[in-house]
């Protein structure tokens, strides 16, 4: 059970992620990228991290995509106006994102295990044992983000105002 | 830990200074708060409590040593200095002094945490405290499409190595288990790394490399230092480097201090191209600042060497450095800031004759300039020695035979300033910079010469 739905998800995952790369209109790129969030979040339910679910699918497929589908219809993106890039480049692009992908394969080999099976179910990643941590373990960085929320407030809104 | 909450304060107070009114007097108030915070700074030296919130220990977070209180130190003072030209820098800019003033201050406690993160987690959220601000910083000029660019350029680039920095963190947390410092320590050291291991220090490795701009990760650094304002150049090109060293020196030598010897043929590729690119490029450069962005790559490739001579203890001789350079930096700003503003031009050519026109300026930006230079007596010369001896120390003798030759080719550029100071014909425009710009240029060039001559009691301290 656990295993076909891996698989499925996993499909889906990355049929939508080369999708949203090779959409000639911007409009499907954005919906597949949100459809690629979901699946994600699938996966974090499997792994037993439903906070981490749910706020991936509030913050990226809610906030951020939002803010794209804005920009994209703002600007109005077409075809006919990108940029293409030279043969000589989209080879360099191919060749370099190829090795990284080689290096990144090969290293996590190591540590992936040869059957697929689904963590036992735990309370992990519930609400409850994350903000334990984060009220106890984790005070300092849960504090400190706040500034750097703050700065980048400060820094839209100086941005934005005349 | 009372350090960064003061600092905290300081960039609270700057907004609160927004609605109470008291624009005028924001910035003379938070140099006396820097003030404050620069004394008590050095005086938990040595007697810092075990950090704790409401009574939960932040121990596995922060841990204050000997090493971040002086990088703390220093970063306060330079934001200090940067606070002064900027009284005189944003007169005209009254209505966005508060923004600026706290975007800063936020800025300098990100620095904080960087010098002294015990957890992946710290620092990640310094560097993105740090690089998120300079990001705005860069583009506050909004109606300046260079400004625009730089801020663009800068943000696109630097959200690529956080994602760097990011998937080297869990690749190093999927080998070791743990975010905290010493248990991956632990782990460096106990031989038998995995190649997740490896990986993930590489890709945390090459997060750093932009933020240091090392060749060659250096291509936003040129456009971004030109297209900038003077000021946040000023801030750039020293605290946001020294503060990017410091936490690199932070994390190679007390995280991977078993795995460095893995990464040592990139260290010296990476250095070797960053100081030999770095000194050659500045060479062809017409642009002040571009000149200034290039020798600034070329001292990244200096530090570096501290760095891959982590084995012997090379901090004093990175701290050295990491003064020495940014007091400098500042100090050339200082004097070139009301150069660029009299002459509207921030090239070369804007330097023509100021050695006739204001010859104590001329004079001021000469030191500064020779400093940089690793001339003797000034401190930029000792600098170098200290990394070199390091270096020599553990062995590292090409690296060390490289970086001297690229010093010499160093002192080419750095002469195309002075020349053009001294030989060229002056033209009309008189250059007077105001009282704050001369206060931190004149004290900056005392400062390089102090230090040069007397070393013994900085590089005393981290012993």
């Amino acid at each position: 059970m656990g295993l076909v739905t891996f698989l499925i998800l996993s499909a889906f995952t990355i049929i939508t992620a080369i999708s949203v790369v090779f959409a000639k209109n911007a409009m499907y790129s954005v919906l597949s990228l949100i459809a690629c969030f979901f699946t994600i979040a699938g996966h974090y339910l499997m792994l037993n991290a439903e906070f981490l679910a749910i706020v991936h699918i509030i913050v990226y497929a809610g906030a951020i995509m939002v803010l794209f589908l804005f920009v994209v219809m703002l600007l109005n993106l077409n075809t006919d106006n990108e940029i293409q890039k030279s043969l000589k480049l989209k080879f360099a692009g191919v060749i370099s994102g190829g090795l990284i992908y080689l290096i990144l394969l090969a290293s996590t080999q190591s540590a992936l295990p040869s059957i697929y099976e689904l963590p036992e179910r735990t309370s992990i990643g519930s609400v409850q044992e994350i903000g334990m941590k984060l009220f106890n373990e984790y005070m300092l960085p849960f504090q400190i983000s706040s500034i750097l929320f703050l700065s980048a407030m400060v820094g839209a809104l100086l941005l934005a105002k005349k | 830990m009372n350090t960064l909450i003061l600092c905290v304060g300081l960039g609270l107070f700057c907004l609160v200074a927004e609605l109470i009114n008291i624009r005028k007097l924001l910035l003379p108030i938070l140099l006396v708060g820097l003030g404050v915070l620069f004394v008590f700074t050095l005086t938990t030296w040595g007697t810092e409590l075990p950090p704790s919130i409401w009574g939960f220990s932040m121990e596995t977070m922060i841990r204050f040593d000997n090493f971040s209180i002086a990088f703390s130190a220093l970063a306060i003072f330079i934001t200090a200095l940067v606070f002064m030209l900027a009284i005189d820098y944003y007169k005209t800019e009254e209505n966005h002094i508060t923004d600026y003033a706290s975007i800063l201050m936020f800025t300098l406690t990100g620095a904080l945490v960087l010098f002294s993160y015990w957890n992946m987690a710290m620092l990640y959220l310094g560097i993105e405290i740090v690089s998120i601000s300079m990001y705005i910083m860069a583009g506050s000029r909004k109606f300046d499409t260079r400004s625009n660019e730089a801020g663009f350029k800068y943000f696109l680039m630097g959200a690529f190595a956080s994602g760097f920095l990011l998937m080297g963190i869990a690749m190093v947390y999927g080998a070791t288990g743990s975010f905290v410092i010493e248990e991956i320590a632990l782990y460096a050291n106990g031989g038998n790394l995995s190649p997740l291991f490896i990986t993930g220090l590489v890709l945390i490795l090459i997060a750093f490399f932009f933020k240091v701009s090392a060749v060659p990760f250096h291509f936003w650094s040129p456009d971004v230092y030109e297209g900038s304002p003077a000021l946040v150049t000023a801030f750039m090109s020293t605290l946001v480097k020294i503060t990017m060293f410091g936490a690199f020196y932070r994390l190679l030598s007390l995280a991977f201090p078993g795995a460095i010897s893995e990464v040592y043929t990139i260290l010296f590729i990476v250095a070797t191209l960053t100081m030999s690119l770095g000194n050659l490029i500045a060479i062809t450069q017409v642009s002040f600042k571009r000149i200034l962005a290039y020798s600034g790559i070329s001292h990244a490739g200096y530090m570096l060497i501290a760095i891959m001579a982590i084995p012997v203890d090379s901090s004093a001789a990175l701290f050295y450095y990491t003064i020495s350079y940014a007091i400098a930096g500042v100090g050339i700003f200082a004097a070139a800031i009301p150069v660029f503003f009299f002459m509207n031009n921030e090239k070369v050519e804007a330097f023509n004759g100021l050695g006739k026109k204001n010859p104590a300026l001329a004079f001021i930006i000469t030191i500064l300039m020779l400093s940089m230079a690793g001339i003797p007596p000034f401190a930029g010369f000792l600098a170098k020695y200290y990394v070199f001896s390091k270096a020599v120390e553990f062995n590292l003798y090409a690296i060390t035979i490289i970086a001297i030759i690229n010093s010499i080719i160093g002192v080419y550029y750095y002469f195309k300033v002075i020349l053009a100071m001294y030989t060229q014909e002056p033209d009309g425009i008189e250059v007077k910079p105001t009282t704050l710009y001369w206060t931190v240029a004149i004290a900056c060039a005392l400062l390089v010469i102090v230090i040069g001559i007397l070393p013994n009691t900085l590089m005393g301290l981290m012993s």
